[in-house]
């Protein structure tokens, strides 16, 4: 495929906000170039994989996605090629052991859909508490944008304004399509926690077709099989939005491993070179550049790009690229019930308890939201209740048990940007030659205090509530696989990366939308932010294009 | 001045010829609001309004004929562009005999051999609600240019000659007042034998051939003659009626094409009583037997996973009909074919697109997906497996061919078999006429279009006898 050359603009990466930032360029007229190091392969093939895969390999969200040598992403004791691609150090590594695809369409492939937004306070954890960092702009300048993403990927939630999440926040928009009811598991749960302890569990906002046909796509067939992968492209995913993007008019190339982004004697950027399968390097140019391959491959990108006026990588100057590494931390807790509940009705994960995730406490300790996921059990105890060796309708019986009566209880925590949880380009080298990504990661005391004193205890208040055989267990922070931090936000540019719409403090041509610019994580899933800041960035860059800075 | 004077001139005439030319467009709402549910039932909007957000009755759409495209035309009361100078006479010349108000033939795309049969009371309540019940949009539509010699639109005069009977309708006093209207109804404003009456070689409908199925495109129209075993003679009246309302019969048949916009255009819309009074009349139609095998019964569940689940994606198999059914039919039709419960999902077998011989609508809604939406029936979207930019995978006319020889082996009539070549065609929009072709070869020969219209007139005479 021959490119353009000098396009307006050059994208790296195929995900989710660079499919919306090129939307929006194409939409008022510009020329767009996106260059994604993957394969581009057909969800029929995807869905296979999945089906193709052992039982007990099932519930790994990344096994239907076999990295290419040239494009690893992380798939830790696989034996594949990502399989030490990221390497991880520190008191919670392990719980930092991600996973992304590097597949034309990107994460958003095996993503639950789950859309919470950010709230006031969550902006404002600086001001309001003396931690953390505040945001440039309040949550008041977001919310349009919130708005924007809700319908460009087609998010379903209540219109009861007691069910949506912030509450006592105005929306200037309804969702554009109603929740998704509750499965039985759910109601139960919903009731339990209510009666028992006061709390309000409520729909999740989630990307995903509810009883309709939205954006020319199917509505949601309840298959429970948004991770990894929704079969009939019910649930958002940025692979959807490919082909309507070649129908503007991008130029979209795969396999193309953006290893290097050139400045030149302005510092400015010039080009990006990548390498293509047989090892060969091309060359892009472009006159704006926008970096949306994830919070891992863009901090790892502008490391490897260090050139003699940026000698510690492009973007660099304030020493925060690759810093301030985030997600949500994780406690998972496996629980047995004494009565059945059934979850496994409709989506993965469709409602939560987001009311504890504010207050002044955030002043000492992390903030938490719980969850009773919804994934259906069977596969999960299949494996135990083949071994207690029973035979035909004994076992029938004995797995419909455990299927009604298993689930599984989270808290997921906010975490602070540490400058010490960092990024680094590792000695190892990929495939192709290229440095794996390192990063050391503490969750550190903020939240290690949450689940002393605040969200372990919770859980078991819950797990009591619900009537559980034995107080749960966890194995300890998990990643939440919502990567944010590593080019964080923020209006000094001896501090932060980019500025208020994610544009390089260093590098005027150079945008750098997504996870990796939040300056706070709150507790619900990152990607509509990530979004939001897209469609942000994107009205930047047009407004600066035509003004022909 | 010459303007005015041409116009008070047809004026003249026009009163010598009609009595409709004494009626002005009225605004009673009654009226308007008759008017209206007959444009429904006449489902002028599915070729006068452009999909997805077009402005009603603005026109601009293309209408793939199998001799090219033809746009149609904007028929709001624009005084510009649409049909706003238009007086009721010269609304019903162009709706009964296609003929514009400037005098130029209409294309039969237009199905004004069908709206010939409007009584001049339904006529007068069209016009009124076009004038009055429509928003003028102000905006040209694209021009119609068909190849050579189908651009002589006078040749149409000749066509109307010989095929065209611009009698309106006019009751069976031996038959009941429903059967009436719903003859009225079918040979009317539905315009049924648009569609599924199969056209001879000048594009004209066979009458001995009345709704006895018909390539639309790409898609079939099927055979809806009351015969048992080729028709709908197995479904009771009520089916029918509920298949107009919602697109759908569970275990029987589903909408898609073009007959699931008329569904989501038209006969949802349509009272109770007008939907029986269809039923009852299409349940009289001669039947007519041109298929061997009932369309609604064939097929069973079943499934070849065994032959390659657990083996890589692109291992070889000789099942890999089944493996494209798996990876990209199987989450909503089911691993056995069995589609779901409530029906929203059709089944594969027992389904009259696996059990019609004529492929194309099997091939048709793998390609271009199935789109309804009805009150009763709710909205159904199935994506498609072309090459638009929403398909959810794009399959090769080889993969199409695959799944669907797979689909009629396993769940339909295993004797037909779909070729690459023939997924090609329907990609395309369907066969083309071979009526241009021909044309120009009998003109080169020096016999002209006339030799052509002249040989169908004699055909047409010799059936009558």
């Amino acid at each position: 495929m021959s490119l353009p050359s000098n396009s307006d603009v050059v994208i790296v990466g195929t995900g989710v906000v660079a499919a919306v930032v090129a939307e929006q360029l194409l939409d008022a007229g510009l020329s767009v170039v996106m260059l994604e190091a993957g394969p581009r392969v057909s969800r029929a093939e995807i869905v296979e994989n999945y089906r193709n895969l052992p039982l007990g390999n099932k519930g790994n969200a990344i096994a239907s996605y076999p990295s290419k040598p040239w494009a690893p992403h992380p798939e830790p004791n696989s034996g594949r090629p990502g399989d030490d691609y990221l390497q991880v150090s520190g008191p919670n590594g392990i719980g930092y052991l991600q996973s992304y695809v590097r597949y034309a369409g990107g994460s958003t492939w095996h993503w639950a859909g789950t859309s919470w937004r950010l709230t006031p306070e969550d902006m404002r954890l600086n001001s309001n508490f003396g931690v953390g960092r505040d945001w440039p702009f309040p949550y008041e300048e977001l919310e349009p944008y919130y708005v924007k993403t809700e319908y460009k990927l087609g998010i379903c939630g209540p219109s009861d304004e007691a069910e949506q999440w912030p509450q006592g926040v105005p929306r200037s928009a309804p969702y554009p399509m109603p929740e998704l009811p509750f499965s039985p598991g759910e109601n139960k749960f919903t009731d339990v926690v209510r009666d028992k302890l006061g709390l309000r569990n409520v729909h999740v906002a989630q990307a995903r077709n509810s009883g309709t046909a939205y954006d020319n796509r199917p509505a949601c067939c309840s298959s429970n099989n948004c991770v990894p992968v929704c079969p009939v492209g019910a649930k958002y995913d940025a692979a959807t939005a490919l082909g309507r993007l070649e129908a503007k008019g991008a130029k979209i190339l795969h396999n193309a491993v953006v290893y290097k982004v050139e400045t030149n004697a302005q510092n400015q950027v010039e080009a990006v070179n990548y390498l293509d399968p047989d090892k060969q390097s091309h060359r892009v140019t472009g006159k704006t550049f926008v970096l949306a391959c994830n919070g891992i491959e863009t901090p790892k990108l502008l490391l490897m790009s260090a050139d003699d006026r940026n000698p510690n990588g492009l973007a660099n100057s304030s020493d925060q690229v690759g810093r301030n590494m985030m997600d949500h931390p994780q406690l998972a807790y496996k629980i047995k019930l004494k009565e059945p509940y059934w979850t496994g009705v409709g989506p993965v994960v469709n409602s939560g308890i987001m009311e504890t995730s504010q207050g002044d406490y955030r002043a000492r300790h992390a903030a938490a939201y719980f969850r009773f996921n919804n994934f259906a059990q069977n596969r999960f105890v299949t494996f135990d209740t083949l071994q207690q060796g029973l035979v035909g309708k004994a076992l029938d019986e004995q797995l419909r048990h455990n299927t009604g009566t298993s689930g599984m209880i989270v808290a997921a925590h906010e975490i602070l940007p540490d400058p010490n949880n960092r990024l680094t380009l590792s000695d190892k080298k990929d495939w192709l030659g290229l440095p794996k990504p390192a990063v050391h990661y503490d969750v550190g005391d903020y939240v290690r205090r949450s689940a002393e004193e605040f969200s372990g205890p919770m859980i078991q208040r819950i797990a009591e509530a619900m009537g559980v055989l034995e107080a749960p267990k966890t194995v300890g922070f998990r990643p939440s696989k919502h990567i944010m931090g590593g080019t964080i936000m923020g209006t000094d540019s001896s501090n932060s990366v980019v500025d208020d719409v994610c544009r390089s403090h260093d590098h005027a041509n150079l945008f750098l939308p997504g996870g990796g610019a939040m300056p706070s994580t709150a507790t619900g899933n990152s990607t509509i932010t990530m979004v939001a800041l897209g469609f942000r960035a994107a009205e930047a860059i047009v407004q600066q294009m035509k003004a022909g800075a | 001045m010459m303007k005015k004077l041409t116009a008070s001139l047809i004026f003249g005439a026009s009163v010598l010829l009609s009595p409709l030319a004494l009626a002005a467009a009225s605004d009673d709402p009654a009226v308007i609001a008759k008017g209206e549910y007959l444009a429904e039932a006449s489902d002028c909007t599915a070729c006068h309004t452009q999909e997805h957000g077009g402005k009603p009755f603005a026109g601009g759409k293309a209408i793939h004929s199998p001799v090219g495209e033809i746009f149609a035309t904007n028929i709001t009361p624009s005084k510009q562009f649409g049909i706003g100078n238009y007086s009721e006479e010269q609304f019903a010349n162009a709706l009964r005999n296609g003929v514009a108000a400037d005098g130029s033939r209409l294309y039969p795309a237009m199905p004004y051999t069908a709206y010939a049969k409007l009584t001049d009371e339904d006529i007068h309540a069209l016009y009124s609600y076009f004038m009055h019940g429509v928003e003028p949009v102000d905006n040209p539509t694209s021009e119609t240019v068909l190849p050579f010699p189908m651009n002589l639109r006078f040749s149409m005069a000749i066509w109307n000659t010989l095929f065209h009977d611009n009698k309106s309708h006019q009751d069976d006093p031996s038959k009941s007042e429903e059967w009436n209207r719903g003859r009225y109804l079918v040979e009317g404003p539905t315009h049924c034998s648009t569609c599924h009456t199969p056209r001879g070689f000048m594009m004209q409908e066979l009458g001995d051939q009345n709704l006895a199925g018909a390539q639309v495109g790409p898609w079939y129209a099927p055979n809806i003659t009351p015969d048992e075993v080729s028709g709908i003679g197995s479904w009771s009246k009520a089916e029918l009626v509920e298949y107009l309302k919602t697109g759908r019969i569970e275990g029987k048949a589903q909408a898609a094409g073009s007959m699931a916009e008329a569904v989501t255009n038209s006969f949802q819309h349509l009272t109770d009583e007008d939907l029986n009074a269809i039923a009852e009349y299409v349940m009289s139609v001669p039947a007519i037997n041109n298929a061997s095998e009932d369309r609604f019964t064939q097929g069973e569940a079943g499934n070849q996973l065994a032959q390659f689940r657990g083996k890589a994606f692109d291992a070889e198999t000789e099942a890999e009909g089944a493996r494209i059914y798996s990876g990209n039919c199987a989450a909503c039709h089911g691993y056995n074919g069995q589609g779901t419960d409530d029906g929203y999902y059709p089944s594969m077998f027992n389904n009259s697109v696996t059990g019609e011989e004529n492929t194309s609508n099997l091939i048709a809604a793998i390609i271009y997906g199935v789109h309804r939406e009805t009150e009763a029936g709710g909205n159904v979207f199935m994506p498609p497996f072309g090459d638009q930019p929403n398909a959810l995978n794009s399959l090769s006319d080889e993969q199409i061919a695959t799944l669907s020889n797979y689909l009629m082996d396993s769940y339909g009539l295993a004797s037909a078999e779909v070729t690459p070549e023939q997924v090609a065609v329907i990609r395309a929009g369907g066969e083309k006429s071979p009526l241009v072709q021909q044309a120009r070869i009998g003109m080169a020969a020096g016999a002209a279009v006339v030799v052509l219209l002249l040989l169908g007139f004699v055909l047409r005479r010799k059936r009558r006898k």
